[in-house]
């Protein structure tokens, strides 16, 4: 069930791999147009949840409930065409597609052929349309990757580490796009970069071996110093 | 202007087939263009879909025995029965292809050889009484003549298969430049990745499954026509590895590698097995040494030169008295 404005409800989810339990009762909500960080260390299970909200991986229970759909179950296809898309950490776009038939794949899935809104963010995908993605450089991939998700306007923006191993010139650049996208839709942002995090998300979770150990709700809380000790 | 772009390259390739016919034994001719449509469905799978089939006899003897049979029990129109083989094809690749897609890249090389062997038993043995097992089914002399083109007659055979091959090769050129054929290869480079897009990898790969495999079993259809038999020698074991030699051999995923993976493969058979006896070694060595010499295959070594000396031979400005822009 929907919770007045949550637009997405995660409740009670364990998930494991094989013998080994990644994720522990977790439970979290996502309003619309706001963005919600999760931060940890490597292995709390921040890309866990994620694969799990996205259809990649099936709890063993829990329900994770997006506009009073029940997404368990559903394939991870299916998610992404109720809107929800997840942008991967690895950075691994089609590599010998060119940008252009890299969008173009997004586009025919979605029926959103309008790209102005990629080439407004990203201007400089425009002078590489050409060019196979597998010459890009790290963040031209990742806005390839962003750019990708935002095509079918979707109402929930799963993004995964987006600035790992970015300059500083492009995390600032990615700053300011998130910032931009959520007056769409809502995004839940999994970063270990806390300035990042801490400019931009309204309410933050911490996860610790696979549960939440803390979160966050006011801006006020939402400082680097605060968010330090999780990490 | 586009339009003729899209098909210069085609038809040159076919132009270069065709003169080729002038100075090839007709046997020969027949035999490349039939082998580039086998080699085709493999090289598709391979290249665009990144599955690797050590099965693809069994598609072949499909779309054969599917033919095979019209002619040998029902009727004697070479049309008719090549299209009972592209129906055999469709339905075969169908049935198998649901659950052989779900598998891992690996299983499925080993899971389709598995189905070349169980497609030699059943025709060797199981349904003996129907195929005649060893000894095959002979229609030749029931195949009755055609109007327009005689299929019955092997040089009229020979336009009819390079037809087909020509529609069939622009069929592909028209699935690489396609939606279609750009999820085809991002199911191959990754396959979690499109499936976050919102598409189902399972129905991308079903799909170019039954087009690859049903153009195998075309093959095997028009095989068992210019032939007039059929046996379970064409789904041996011996046989199974060599579409994915000439595909290889010919450069994996480009389009025209399966017509130059068959001629130099043929070629060589051909030429070898009329001097030395033992062929299949010298033949072995001789892939190996080619293989190694350009990983990419003939084609996928040869077509980035050939790209690089055109476009360099485009770019030069024309002279003036011709038109061309002058830099001053």
């Amino acid at each position: 069930m929907s919770d007045g404005n949550n637009m997405l409800m995660v409740a009670g989810l364990n998930v494991a791999y094989g013998e080994a339990k990644a994720l522990f009762d977790v439970g979290m909500t996502v309003r619309p147009c706001e963005i919600v960080g999760c931060v940890g260390r490597n292995g709390a299970g921040k890309t866990t949840l994620l694969k799990t909200i996205a259809g990649f991986l099936k709890p063993t229970t829990g329900t994770v409930t997006f506009n009073a759909t029940n997404l368990v179950g559903m394939a991870a296809f299916v998610v992404a065409g109720v809107g929800i898309k997840y942008v991967p950490q690895d950075k691994r776009v089609f590599s010998d597609l060119t940008v252009r038939e890299n969008l173009e794949l997004a586009s025919y899935a979605t029926n959103d052929y309008d790209w102005s809104q990629v080439t407004h963010y990203f201007p400089r995908l425009k002078g590489m349309m050409d060019r196979k993605a597998g010459f890009l450089s790290g963040g031209e991939r990742q806005m390839v990757m962003i750019g990708q998700s935002m095509l079918g306007n979707p109402k929930l923006l799963l993004i995964d580490e987006p600035t790992e191993g970015l300059a500083p010139s492009i995390v600032a650049h990615l700053k300011d796009v998130f910032s931009e996208l959520k007056k769409k839709a809502a995004l839940v942002l999994v970063e270990q970069n806390l300035p990042l995090v801490c400019a931009i998300a309204d309410r933050v979770y911490a996860l610790c071996e696979g549960r939440i150990i803390a979160e966050l709700m006011d801006r006020d809380s939402i400082r680097p110093e605060v968010c330090e000790p999780y990490l | 202007m586009s339009v003729l772009r899209w098909w210069w390259g085609l038809l040159l390739a076919f132009a270069i087939l065709a003169l080729g016919r002038v100075f090839l034994p007709l046997p020969f001719a027949n035999e490349i263009v039939l082998f580039s449509i086998y080699a085709m469905g493999c090289n598709f799978l391979l290249g665009r879909v990144g599955f690797i089939s050590f099965g693809q006899p069994a598609y072949l003897a499909v779309g054969a025995y599917g033919t095979a049979f019209y002619l040998f029990y029902f009727g004697s129109n070479p049309y008719v029965g090549i299209l009972c083989g592209i129906v055999a094809g469709i339905v075969i690749s169908l049935a198998v292809g649901a659950l052989f897609v779900r598998l891992r890249k690996d299983y499925f090389a080993l899971v389709n050889l598995a189905l070349a062997v169980i497609v030699y038993y059943l025709m060797q043995k199981v349904l003996a009484g129907i195929t005649y097992g060893d000894n095959g089914l002979w229609f030749l002399t029931s195949i009755a003549s055609t109007p327009v083109l005689d299929l019955s007659r092997p040089d009229q055979f020979f336009i009819f298969a390079f037809l087909v091959a020509f529609a069939i090769f622009a069929f592909y050129k028209y699935i690489d430049d396609s939606i279609f054929g750009a999820c085809c290869l991002a199911t191959k480079i990754n396959e979690d990745k499109l499936t976050f897009l919102g598409y189902s990898n399972f129905s991308i790969r079903l799909v170019a499954f039954v087009i690859a495999n049903t153009t195998t079993a075309l093959a095997g259809a028009m095989y068992a026509v210019y032939l007039g038999f059929v046996s379970p020698e064409i789904t041996s074991a011996a046989r199974t590895p060599e579409p994915v030699i000439v595909t290889i051999l010919g450069g994996v995923g480009t389009l025209y590698g399966p017509i130059v993976g068959s001629l130099v493969y043929i070629g060589m058979k051909d030429l070898i097995s009329k001097f030395v006896g033992n062929w299949e070694l010298i033949i072995g060595f001789g892939l190996v040494l080619i293989m190694l010499a350009g990983e990419k295959g003939i084609w996928g070594t040869i077509e980035p030169l050939l790209k690089k000396a055109f476009s360099c031979a485009l770019r030069r400005p024309l002279p003036r008295t011709l038109g061309g822009r002058s830099d001053d």
